[in-house]
């Protein structure tokens, strides 16, 4: 094995520039592997952190069937005693507030606004002092100031804004159907606009306080759901049971004898379905680009093998004649495609580690689309890359794995060959 | 020890069928200084790769020290390559990667020798053909008559029972083969290995302890005659 072995590594340096023009073939494609995987982690991440900070908390708890009717916006499903939970929730370690999230249409006018012009919007009421300590929204005020309560101000997103052309003091009027149903037209005065991480935060959300959502929507007291905040690292199962005790929620019914009412948990990932399915295709796009250098590899590689087995053809003749064993020979090819593949792994994890430095330090501005598409994604600019040495060390593997892999066959093609075949001169 | 009885082989060159060896039968002692002569296409190589179980017959026997080779599998006749017989090829047949010693100590690396013995006998081998000093070059820094020597050494290092030579001095100018030969003389009177080698040079021819003479893949001389 040890002769194998000397052999193979001497064989390396044959041809050393097709060596090196293979192994970069192979490192070219690890380092796009690294990079991607590294972009759409980093994209992941941030998005599950805005998606968590600014829209959907890390659990909601919503009254029964409001799950069911959620993409109306209903009002007929409420949490009728929101600040008993609210509290039995932190006592349970976690900070929690309320929201009250209805569908209106906007109406602007002309002057201040460039033009007249309506709109279906999202409208949110927030406790001021208590969805800060849940949600990261009101940090992101870039003009203006946050909501106050009892007041008839909106804070709105920045792309919003940069739409329809509001600023600070700009007059809105809101045309909605109150929780009994009827007709009510409220007016209100932009006093905040944010730009967040989150673009749909910034595309389409209003925030009003809820004192004054409470009002004009006629909910008394009611809200529509509790968003919770706990860490980033938690671990979803965990929270929800802890929450289910803290509620008193019977498994059976749901029913929650804290306040009698059925309530419903729903965590992170239920709430933000859409990004979780996409971040789950980023999988399937890995392994897209896995099967990528896997062809990458299996070309370069097999195609220097084919060379490398048919140029040898009377030394590896001499070599069976000696004695050697096909399988020996085999194995001195397949070391010899392991060793271009090492060398194409070394540099392609050097040059993946060097990319996705500048991945991580500086990003890449992905501003431009994110403004006018929606893609699911929760980012609104720079996508960032991240660190995972799991991924630096699949790559390092799989290239040498791969090339070791790709060499079988032509070896395998060519030791079916009769010694005398090989032997004879060519 | 080499038994060989009315063994045929047939070629297949495009559509035509090349009988390569009609009918052959022959015995191979130890200890002896073979030469298997003819002229291009007698069947000389054909011949030689059967005694070396490089090839397999169509029909007829093939013995080595008694035993039939016809039921052997692949594997067990490289076993018997690696264990018994060693090779001398026209074209040298050196791994250009490796140098001299490399080339030569591989040999007994296939056996799972010691190390120590390795180094040994390789050294005292390539001594005993003339190589000495030269253990570290290449093949590439080697002339045509050191790089024979280098594949003389490689066949011998495992102290074969028959080592077979196909046209050892073709490539080689007539003083340098002479050398060669002597040397393989040398070395099958001092080791008693058995050498057979093929040619078609009448000055090859006259170095030979015995003359086998192939014409269309039919023995038509088989002299016994010691010479120089």
């Amino acid at each position: 094995m040890k002769f194998l072995i000397i052999l193979a590594w001497k064989n390396l340096f044959r041809h050393t520039k097709r060596t090196f023009i293979t192994a970069s073939s192979i490192a070219v494609g690890l380092m796009l592997f690294i990079i991607i995987d590294s972009l759409l982690m980093g994209i992941a991440n941030d998005s599950t952190r805005n998606l968590i900070d600014y829209e959907t908390s890390f659990f909601k708890i919503h009254a029964d069937e409001y799950w069911e009717e959620k993409d109306t916006l209903p009002l007929d499903y409420t949490i009728s005693s929101p600040q008993k939970i609210i509290e039995a929730v932190q006592k349970a370690g976690y900070e929690a507030a309320p929201r009250t999230v209805f569908r209106a249409e906007m109406i602007i006018y002309k002057d201040p606004f460039p033009e007249d012009g309506s709109l279906q919007v999202k409208l949110i009421g927030i406790s001021p002092d208590q969805d800060p300590e849940v949600f990261e929204t009101m940090n992101s005020l870039v003009k203006g100031r946050s909501l106050e309560n009892d007041e008839n101000g909106v804070v709105i997103g920045a792309w919003l804004a940069e739409d329809i052309g509001a600023d600070i003091g700009y007059p809105i009027t809101f045309i909605t159907r109150t929780k009994n149903g009827f007709y009510q037209t409220f007016d209100s005065e932009v006093v905040g606009i944010v730009n967040t991480p989150n673009p749909l935060v910034n595309r389409g959300h209003i925030y009003i306080p809820m004192e004054t959502a409470d009002y004009y929507m006629e909910m008394g007291g009611a809200v529509t759901e509790i968003g919770i905040k706990a860490s980033l690292q938690a671990k979803i199962p965990k929270v929800r049971s802890e929450l289910e005790d803290a509620l008193k929620l019977s498994e059976d019914t749901e029913s929650s004898s804290l306040t009698g009412q059925k309530l419903e948990l729903f965590s992170w990932e239920q709430v933000g379905s859409d990004f979780v399915a996409l971040a789950a295709a980023k999988d399937s796009g890995t392994q897209m680009i896995l099967f990528l250098v896997f062809i990458i590899a299996a070309i370069g590689i097999s195609n220097t093998m084919l060379m490398a087995v048919y140029e040898r053809k009377q030394e590896v003749g001499m070599l069976r004649a000696m004695g050697m064993y096909g399988s020996e020979i085999r194995w001195t090819f397949i070391f010899e495609a392991a060793g271009i593949g090492l060398i194409g792994s070394i540099i392609g994890v050097i040059l993946g580690a060097s990319a996705n430095y500048f991945m991580v330090e500086y990003g890449i501005n992905y501003g431009f689309l994110m403004r006018d598409m929606a893609m699911g994604y929760r980012i609104t600019d720079v996508a960032y890359g991240y660190w995972s040495p799991a991924t630096f060390t699949a790559a390092f593997f799989l290239g040498i794995f791969l090339t070791m892999l790709v060499a079988i066959l032509p070896t395998r093609k060519f030791l079916k060959l009769e010694i005398t075949d090989c032997l004879r001169n060519q | 020890m080499i038994k060989l009885e009315q063994v045929n082989k047939t070629y297949q060159a495009g559509e035509n069928e090349v009988k390569a060896l009609k009918g052959i039968s022959l015995e191979i002692k130890d200890g002896e200084f073979l030469s298997i002569a003819g002229p291009s296409g007698s069947g000389k190589t054909t011949l030689l790769n059967l005694i070396g179980c490089l090839d397999k017959p169509d029909s007829g026997k093939i013995f080595y020290d008694g035993e039939e080779l016809a039921d052997r599998t692949k594997k067990q006749l490289a076993l018997l390559r690696r264990q018994k017989l060693g090779f001398v090829f026209q074209s040298f047949n050196l791994i250009p990667v490796l140098t001299a010693f490399e080339n030569v100590s591989f040999v007994l690396s296939l056996l799972s020798e010691d190390q120590k013995k390795i180094q040994q006998k390789t050294m005292s081998l390539l001594k005993e053909v003339g190589l000495e000093g030269m253990e570290h070059r290449r093949p590439s820094q080697l002339s045509g008559g050191q790089q024979q020597r280098v594949a003389i050494a490689r066949a011998l290092i495992k102290e074969p029972e028959v080592v077979l030579a196909d046209e050892p001095t073709a490539n080689l100018d007539s003083h340098t083969g002479d050398d060669i030969l002597k040397l393989m003389r040398e070395l099958n009177q001092r080791h008693n290995t058995t050498f057979v080698f093929s040619t078609h040079d009448s000055m090859v021819m006259d170095f030979a302890e015995r003359l086998v003479l192939l014409l269309d893949g039919e023995i038509t001389q088989d002299n016994s005659h010691i010479k120089k």
